[in-house]
């Protein structure tokens, strides 16, 4: 019997998966096991498409699918949660069971809280999150900084703080901090992320914190939620899945990780917020004059819920047709989401104008968030 | 699950609208598009879209699609079945061959549609009625580029690739406003002036290109030559010239430097004070590695050939070209504009600009496809063909191209239709020019065929099928190899997309290598790519010149007004050009409801000073006239153009194409969109 809050080793008793997996395969079991029994319609998770720069999200209906997604792809820079809210209706009338990082959670949150997602037929499988790579940066970083040909790489992993890469002929690992001194590395808003281990999700999971004779081949597993704890209890019960408790000593580590990870993300607000203190208005102004209006700022963004045009009274401040965007519509938008920006980065790396979006409601949220309380939310009238 | 009941797959394709070719994805939902997700992996434009772009699918599930053959008869357009209306077609297109010969026919294709239709649709002109009358819309855009690169290089595109301007040292951008028509090459300028390269954009206007660079030079409207060769004396005068490789790898320079001469000062016709003429000749002269991006406000000109070669001259005089971060780059204009001249879809060449005057190639072709007796002749260009319907040229067959609304003076085009035989339209919507035909083939868009763009960085991009085509409607290339088969031609057992590619590949020897499954790579290729171990070209003339003796050829060139110029009757001069939320003639992007919120009707951009001794208002209503018609249109009065200079873009119907003249550049038969006179009357009213 798994409760909430119960440290786990997990591991998969499915041979087949145990083959592919990286550490255990549990993650891979539970959704197979959750699909295969209707506790969800639809698995929503990532696989490699052309290559391993590749990620694509996919809708499973159909257990014997999920092996395509196993493994993790750091150059996936996807929103999970903005897929579900719009092709699949949000989950209101299916149960979709989905594999989250850290910004897919904090925006299926979000969108639960706008009645775009129903969270009820939402299950949440989180996986700690180091940080994602451009996917063609990532290739420009293995070509000058690892001096390996991109196409001939078969394995990339984030570990001990070092970006690895595994090739024909060899593996090789540097430094992240150093890569990303020189401009390469994680994504930007990823650098600044302080939400490593997804503990709003049902379970939380990752390989940090195994050790000993289960590193590598167990999950570590937190129990986050009632819901989780059934799922494990059923997948153990029906002989899917076996756990342990997971070693203490583990357990000191994976805390000893996130803390890195957490300060890690705190150097880097400090270096970016630090960077646009002095000329904030100039340096908004002069990126968002750029602004082509392609609209992806919001339509991609999990916080930003754009009334339709059709019945709703012509803007005064934002005029249809006019490019560079009026200043309105950049400012509207960040005051709009100056309390619930995630910093997923959707916005900034859709932009087609290079504008550092991502980095100014980022910015604005934080330092309100840590100037200003209450957080009331919606207001009972109109004005 | 079969492929009409899943919930969601992803098909990664090839954006429909400009020449930059981004990848998307097209989300299909139960044999639906619902929606277009970013492509992060894409190399060109690593996810990223314009508003474009993120809309191209809205158009895809249009009610307006045409979704079944149309015949007119008695004045009205029927339906038809396919067997009626392609034997109809057939037999009037041979009954005009037999009785009027090869000339009697004029073929048109659009650069919007994939390598494959283009091909097919050449190769059906040449072996059905051994006619070379066969073109497509390059010739107004960017035929000046292909007509004069090939005389400055040797080959008629792009150098270098979009992203290659982040290798140079200096961007001068002339003539075009790449963030509005080509948003994310013009993304690429953008990444530029954040790494601190210097941007330089001379255009008469105040684009949203030119806001973005370092230096903006306003210079009066089509006197590019007069302001090159200025640059150019100041650049020999201070000894700037790149005398080594002028040596080495040039022909022409006494014959340019002679001609120079006498363009010290002109400011007197373009406008610039020498001071500014003098700075920005010796910032691209001086700067490592320059690079010039152009586009149509040097090409639609009469004077677009020699516009071009003036941009050639600039970057062989400073040796400027055949490495990383230099070159001479036409964006061109739409998604298969390129392509489509690859394709051979033009009156004077093959695939892979084979002359057809050249008896070798024609033998080739006619081994290949099993036909004698193809034409050496020059055939007849887009807008002459228009000029000759009801003379020479009795019987047309368009695929996919709207002249009624996009070719120059849309009264003359509206005759001259009307005076054809029979006309054949092939198309995804009913056009403004589909009133004009006798037979409506209803052919698939981008989403429902597998295929192939070039874009204008020469990489030949995949197009994925996602969905079926609306009804009745068909592949095009399936039309096209019907149509043969019912004529009895051979070598059109050509049922895929693949095959079509791989029977232009094996005539072709640029692209022989590019196989599909070397294009399938999220980089594809860019050609040449003459073997199949063979990565393609990304740089072109980095050795030798693609010219006969392999160099490169500077011309001594005089600066020519326009063919229409201002007077006291029409006092203004009209610039056309384009937007960023429309695409050409409207079909695609008036049906995707944001753009058309954004934009729903054309205005002139006015001057503020004529605006004010006119007593008009902004946004107020004024009707323009030229010599060949005139347009009501909605004034937006502002500084970005000059006193004198009126703008209007070129989307709308009954719009500024009412307007603009059909003289003709003499090298590459390109229409002067770009220049007329006109006069500006206020109506009034909002």
């Amino acid at each position: 019997m798994a409760a909430k809050g119960d440290m786990l080793y997990a591991w998969t008793t499915d041979s087949g998966i145990a083959k592919k997996a990286e550490c255990g395969g549990a993650v891979t079991t539970l959704l197979k096991y959750a699909l295969e029994n209707k506790i969800v319609d639809v698995v929503v998770a990532v696989k490699k498409g052309f290559d391993l720069y590749d990620a694509i999200p996919v809708a499973i209906t159909d257990a014997k699918d999920l092996d395509q997604t196993a493994g993790s792809l750091h150059c996936g820079t996807l929103l999970m949660s903005t897929f579900i809210q719009k092709y699949l209706d949000g989950a209101k009338s299916m149960k979709v069971g989905v594999v989250v990082k850290g910004c897919d959670l904090m925006s299926l949150i979000e969108l639960g809280k706008r009645n775009e997602i129903n969270m009820n037929n939402v299950l949440t499988i989180g996986v700690n999150c180091g940080g994602s790579v451009n996917p063609i940066l990532g290739r420009k970083m293995i070509k000058e900084k690892f001096g390996v040909d991109p196409d001939k790489v078969t394995k990339e992993e984030i570990d001990k703080g070092q970006f690895i890469i595994e090739y024909e002929g060899g593996h090789k690992g540097i430094k992240i901090d150093d890569l990303e001194d020189e401009g390469f590395g994680r994504r930007s808003n990823c650098r600044r992320c302080k939400y490593k281990i997804p503990r709003q999700a049902d379970l939380a999971c990752g390989n940090w914190g195994v050790i000993g004779d289960k590193a590598g081949k167990a999950t570590f597993v937190e129990v986050c939620s009632d819901k989780g704890a059934d799922l494990i209890t059923k997948a153990v019960g029906a002989k899917k899945l076996e756990t342990s408790a997971a070693d203490p000593k583990g357990i000191e580590i994976r805390g000893k990780t996130e803390g890195a990870m957490l300060k890690l993300g705190e150097k880097w607000r400090k270096k970016d917020f630090t960077a646009l203190r002095d000329n904030l208005w100039e340096t908004i102004n002069k990126e968002t004059s750029r602004c082509i209006k392609c609209y992806s700022c919001i339509d991609k963004c999990p916080v930003c819920i754009q009334i339709p045009f059709d019945g709703r009274a012509d803007d005064i401040m934002v005029r249809p047709g006019f490019i560079p965007s009026d200043p309105m519509f950049h400012l509207r938008r960040f005051a709009h989401i100056s309390d619930s920006c995630i910093n997923c980065g959707q916005c900034e790396e859709l932009c087609p104008a290079e504008i550092p979006l991502a980095l100014f409601s980022h910015a604005i949220r934080v330092e309100a968030d840590n100037a200003f309380a209450p957080k009331l939310g919606a207001a009972p009238y109109k004005n | 699950m079969s492929e009409n009941t899943e919930i969601m797959k992803y098909v990664a394709t090839t954006c429909p609208y400009c020449g930059v070719g981004c990848t998307l994805n097209l989300v299909v939902s139960n044999g639906k598009v619902v929606g277009v997700e970013p492509n992060q992996r894409s190399p060109i434009n690593e996810g990223k879209l314009c508003p474009k772009g993120v809309t191209c699918w809205e158009h895809i599930h249009s009610p307006d699609r045409l979704t079944t053959p149309l015949i007119k008869k008695d004045g009205k357009f029927v339906e038809a079945s396919w067997e009626e209306a392609l034997d109809l077609v057939a037999k009037n297109l041979k009954a005009t061959y037999d009785k009027h010969g090869p000339k009697g026919l004029g073929f048109q294709t659009s650069c919007r549609t994939v390598n494959e239709d283009c091909y097919i649709f050449q190769k059906f002109a040449r072996v059905g009625f051994k006619t070379n009358n066969v073109d497509n819309c390059a010739r107004i855009c960017h035929g000046p580029s292909v007509a004069g690169l090939s005389l400055s290089f040797g080959s008629g595109a792009a150098t270098n690739g979009f992203e290659d301007a982040l290798n140079s040292d200096f961007i001068l951008i002339w003539g075009s406003n790449a963030v509005e028509a080509h948003p994310l090459a013009g993304r690429r300028i953008a990444q530029a002036k954040k790494r601190g390269i210097p941007i330089a954009v001379i255009d008469p206007r105040y684009s949203m290109t030119a806001r973005l660079a370092d230096t903006w030079i306003r210079f009066n409207p089509s006197t590019h030559i007069a302001l090159a060769n200025s640059m150019m004396y100041w650049i020999i005068k201070e000894g700037l010239e790149d005398k080594k490789f002028i040596t080495d790898r040039v022909n022409g320079f006494e014959d340019l430097k002679k001609t120079v001469e006498n363009y010290a000062d002109a400011e007197a016709i373009h406008g610039v004070p020498l001071e500014t003429v003098k700075d920005i000749a010796f910032r691209y002269a001086k700067a490592k590695n320059a690079v010039i991006i152009y586009c149509l406000g040097i090409t639609e000109l009469t004077t677009g050939t020699d516009n071009v070669r003036s941009m050639g001259n600039l970057a062989l005089l400073t040796g400027n070209v055949g490495r990383e971060g230099v070159g001479v780059n036409p964006l061109r204009g739409q998604n298969n504009v390129q392509g489509a001249c690859d394709m051979g879809a033009y009156p004077n060449v093959y695939s892979g600009y084979q002359k057809c005057e050249t008896a070798e190639n024609r033998a080739k072709m006619e081994k290949a496809w099993g036909v004698t007796d193809l034409p050496d002749w020059y055939g007849v260009t887009l807008t002459e063909q228009i000029n000759q319907c009801g003379e020479e040229i009795k019987a047309m067959y368009i695929l996919g191209l709207n002249p009624v609304v996009t070719y120059p003076s849309s009264n003359h085009v509206k005759a001259q239709l009307q005076k054809l035989d029979f006309l054949v339209v092939q198309d995804i919507f009913f056009t403004e020019t589909c009133e004009y035909a006798d037979v409506i083939l209803p052919g698939t868009c981008f989403a429902e065929k597998d295929g192939t763009f070039t874009s204008g960085e020469r990489r030949i991009n995949r197009v994925r099928k996602a969905v079926n085509p609306p009804g009745e409607a068909k592949e095009d290339i399936w039309i096209i190899t019907e149509l043969a088969k019912k004529m009895g031609l051979k070598s059109f057992d050509l049922p895929t997309a693949k095959d079509v590619w791989d029977d232009m590949r094996a005539v072709t020897p640029s692209m022989f290598g590019a196989t599909y499954e070397k294009l399938e790579r999220p980089e594809a290729i860019c050609w040449p790519c003459p073997t199949e171990e063979h990565p393609g070209t990304p740089i072109l003339h980095r050795e030798k010149f693609g010219t006969a003796d392999g160099k490169g050829n500077l011309f001594g060139i005089d600066y020519r007004p326009p063919a229409e110029v201002v007077d006291a009757e029409y006092p203004f001069t009209l610039m056309t050009g384009r937007l960023i939320f429309h695409y050409h003639s409207r079909t695609q992007t008036g049906r995707a409801k944001d753009m058309h919120r954004e934009v729903p009707e054309s205005y002139a951009q006015i001057n503020v000073e004529d605006a004010r001794r006119l007593g008009i208002k902004n946004n107020e209503y004024v009707k323009l006239k030229s010599r060949r018609g005139e347009t009501k249109t909605r004034a937006r009065v502002t500084d970005d153009v000059g006193p004198g200079v009126v703008y209007m873009t070129m989307h709308f119907a009954e719009g500024v194409n009412n307007l603009t003249n059909t003289a003709l550049d003499p090298m590459s038969k390109m229409p002067e969109l770009k220049h007329c006179a006109i006069s500006i009357e206020k109506i009034g009213g909002n």
